[in-house]
């Protein structure tokens, strides 16, 4: 499966921020976004998930050698501000979340499943998620996104709000997670995205190109990707 | 200081022009035709100075006009000297407004620019922008002071004291307002004098202001004039004080801390926010037997019954104490039940403006859009066709029986109250009473919520973006309050009400139905 993106473009009255982005994502790997503020990470990821228009060009997936227009089935969209229903407690939010998208899973036992996959304490599932932590907050907006199980799971800046125990277990579920999935994923750290993702995507005056590794340690292609971000011309 | 003024001066313009043009991009339509440039298009912006100054101009001469107007001239105007009544309220309003609107530390954002982010001196900024302020009052009183003065026919060589009467008791309070400050200034504050003495002091001259008049006593007019000369001369040492005052950077930071005060938008939204979410019930314990969207609608209702339910309730239970109140009038004061019968068969469109403010689904939407859709519509699967609809439906039922509740009460007592009163030769006016009433609750109930889905009129930081939503809103009210007094016969009134309402209900909900999974989104 591939998300291919052909030519998508998108302004803000004069401004353009998506001036032509063309790339093709594939399954199986987790690819960090990188750009500087203000470059159209976030208006990249409202585009593709259909938040916002884009003005001109194609956003399509192909599966099984057809290609056809994006789905709400297929994307997940984790919000770099967790936003959770905060009049809910996290047990009736996912329950209210399986009976609307699995309701086969809408049962104690599977709830506490998921809860145990997150490691969401059992004292906290039955808090109003109004008392939740920012960190506790992006947790269970990533446990419904992967509970919907979408083929494409964008994520912005996800992993900032988490201290590095939790940071650390997230990051080994998105890598347990990316066989079967498309995992985009924008951060402004760069060592995150060197250790956690197979390709560097860089978004740079309104373009997406992807950084080849080659065979650059850690070190070169770190200075790679910087000046590629500095719009450097021999980058 | 005169430079400091100046540049104050151009930054409060370019910020209210600034606010002129965001305001106009953000209407329908016209948005589409102005360009992001304007913001830095020269002739327009000449174009909008002139405009802010012509509103500034006007808006030293109006509100002195409603002030003057309304506290002054209507109630002098009934007593049966006016002309003296006129002065002595004006006199001990100004005294008393001397106290409680002085000027200088009422906080707006331009002044926190001023001061603390352009870094103009403090004590210049304050000190100029405070003389600026007292020669626009002293303008807008002498005018307004004449025109109102000559009306009521009072002394006018009196009432030319008047503008300098005001303009030495400000300072005069301001001086003592600093002297106090100095004294506590210690930990960052600005407190001002504690609040219940400046209330007892502007109590009695208040009272100072109505009482006399009405007992028909004033004061004199020279006795005006000497008190005057002598604040004013009181007030000369009190403006030297205020210019030579070192502290005021200090009391500024406080006054116009942006903790303290709403300085900007994510203050007040945040205050929004938290107060909407304190409504949040806390009782984790309570539970829906119903599943999907009916679940969560349930627990929504219940964990807000603070500000839903149990305030319809009690709503409901005031509307019953004043029937029974009006039921025992009826019975016990003669002539209690001609005045009631008469004022039901004449004013019954008074009901329309009582409907508008006991309708529920204002707070509703808005506990809606900050405790739920504001986080949900984040969520793909919330903004589908059809959970959009599920949910207005589930909300909607809701919301007309919360305003059903105190709406039959109303429904019921007053054909009660008018069949006990005496009565009517037309039997048919006790349905098409009850059914008007039930016709209008259901009326606000649809408005509200088809509104709210067509012109969801909040962003992501909960800052109302759609000036289409407010002046909706504000045409409800006018029209409203426009009909309260208008005498119309209860057949006329009722029948249009009835089908009025009829209509809107069938067009509206089918436009809502059709339009609201496109509108109802998160604007950004």
């Amino acid at each position: 499966m591939r998300l291919i993106l052909n030519d998508v473009k998108k302004n803000f009255s004069e401004k353009e921020v998506l001036k032509g982005i063309n790339f093709s994502f594939e399954k199986g790997k987790i690819y960090g976004l990188l750009g500087r503020n203000g470059a159209g990470k976030t208006t990249l990821f409202n585009c593709i998930s259909e938040d916002i228009k884009a003005d001109s060009g194609k956003i399509t997936v192909e599966e099984n050698g057809k290609e056809r227009g994006v789905n709400s089935a297929d994307i997940g969209y984790v919000l770099s501000t967790p936003v959770v229903p905060e009049f809910l407690t996290a047990g009736e939010f996912l329950k209210f979340f399986l009976d609307i998208n699995k309701p086969e899973k809408s049962n104690p036992q599977e709830m506490e499943k998921y809860f145990d996959l997150m490691k969401i304490a059992p004292e906290d599932r039955n808090k109003l998620m109004k008392d939740y932590s920012h960190g506790m907050k992006n947790k269970m907006q990533m446990l419904v996104n992967f509970i919907a199980d979408p083929a494409i799971l964008l994520l912005d800046e996800p992993l900032t709000s988490f201290d590095v125990v939790v940071a650390d277990e997230m990051k080994q579920l998105l890598k347990s997670l990316k066989e079967e999935h498309i995992i985009i994923f924008s951060t402004h750290i760069l060592e995150l995205a060197l250790d956690l993702c197979d390709e560097i995507v860089i978004l740079n005056n309104g373009v997406l190109e992807g950084i080849e590794k080659e065979h650059l340690d850690n070190e070169e292609l770190k200075d790679k990707i910087i000046s590629a971000l500095r719009g450097d011309e021999d980058a | 200081m005169l430079k400091t003024f100046k540049h104050s001066f151009r930054l409060a313009n370019a910020y209210k022009v600034n606010t002129v043009i965001f305001s106009l991009k953000s209407l329908p339509i016209i948005k589409r035709l102005l360009p992001d440039s304007l913001y830095s298009s020269s002739g327009l912006k000449k174009f909008a100075v002139v405009i802010s100054a012509v509103w500034q101009f006007i808006m030293i001469f109006l509100g002195k006009a409603i002030y003057i107007g309304l506290m002054v001239y209507l109630p002098a105007s009934q007593m049966k000297d006016p002309g003296r009544a006129f002065l002595n309220i004006l006199f001990f309003l100004t005294l008393a407004g001397g106290i409680t609107n002085n000027g200088m530390f009422d906080p707006s954002r331009d002044k926190y620019y001023a001061m603390f982010i352009m870094r103009l001196d403090a004590r210049d900024y304050t000190v100029s922008n405070y003389v600026y302020y007292i020669l626009k009052t002293f303008v807008g009183f002498v005018g307004m002071v004449l025109l109102f003065g000559a009306l009521c026919g009072a002394n006018l060589l009196y009432c030319a004291v008047i503008p300098f009467t005001v303009c030495a008791v400000k300072p005069i309070f301001t001086c003592l307002s600093l002297l106090y400050d100095s004294r506590h200034i210690t930990h960052l504050k600005h407190e001002g004098f504690p609040y219940s003495a400046v209330t007892a002091v502007d109590a009695v001259f208040i009272a100072g202001a109505y009482v006399p008049v009405l007992l028909g006593a004033a004061i004199p007019g020279l006795a005006v004039l000497i008190a005057t000369v002598l604040l004013l001369a009181a007030s000369a040492f009190a403006f030297s004080y205020i210019v030579n005052f070192k502290n005021y950077r200090t009391i500024q930071l406080f006054v116009l801390n942006p903790q303290n005060l709403a300085m900007n938008k994510s203050v007040e939204t945040q205050r929004t926010q938290s107060m909407f979410q304190n409504k949040i019930g806390t009782d984790v314990n309570i539970t829906s037997r119903k599943s999907g969207y009916k679940y969560f609608n349930e627990i929504f209702m219940k964990r807000h019954s603070k500000i839903l339910t149990k305030s319809a309730k009690k709503i409901t239970a005031v509307l019953l104490a004043v029937f029974v109140v009006l039921i025992g009038a009826n019975y016990f004061i003669p002539d209690a039940s001609v005045s009631i019968n008469g004022f039901i068969l004449n004013n019954l469109s008074v009901l329309l403006i009582i409907m508008y403010f006991i309708n529920r689904g204002r707070t509703m939407t808005q506990a809606m859009f900050v405790n739920c859709d504001h986080s949900m519509l984040a969520y793909r699967f919330y903004r589908q066709p059809a959970a959009i609809l599920n949910l207005f439906i589930q909300r909607l039922k809701y919301i007309i029986i919360v305003n059903l509740m105190p709406a039959c009460v109303i429904a019921a007592g007053i054909p009660l109250l008018l069949f006990l009163s005496g009565g009517t030769e037309n039997g048919a006016l006790y349905p098409l009473i009850f059914f008007t009433i039930i016709a209008m609750s259901l009326f606000f109930s649809v408005h509200t919520m088809v509104l709210y889905y067509l012109l969801q009129p909040y962003n992501e930081n909960m800052e109302m973006k759609n000036a289409a939503y407010a002046i909706v809103n504000t045409i409800t009210y006018f029209i409203c309050y426009y009909v309260m007094d208008k005498k119309i016969p209860i057949v006329i009134f009722g029948i249009c009400v009835c089908v009025f309402s009829l209509v809107y209900v069938c067009v509206s909900f089918t436009i809502a139905y059709r339009l609201a999974p496109k509108t109802f989104k998160l604007r950004h």
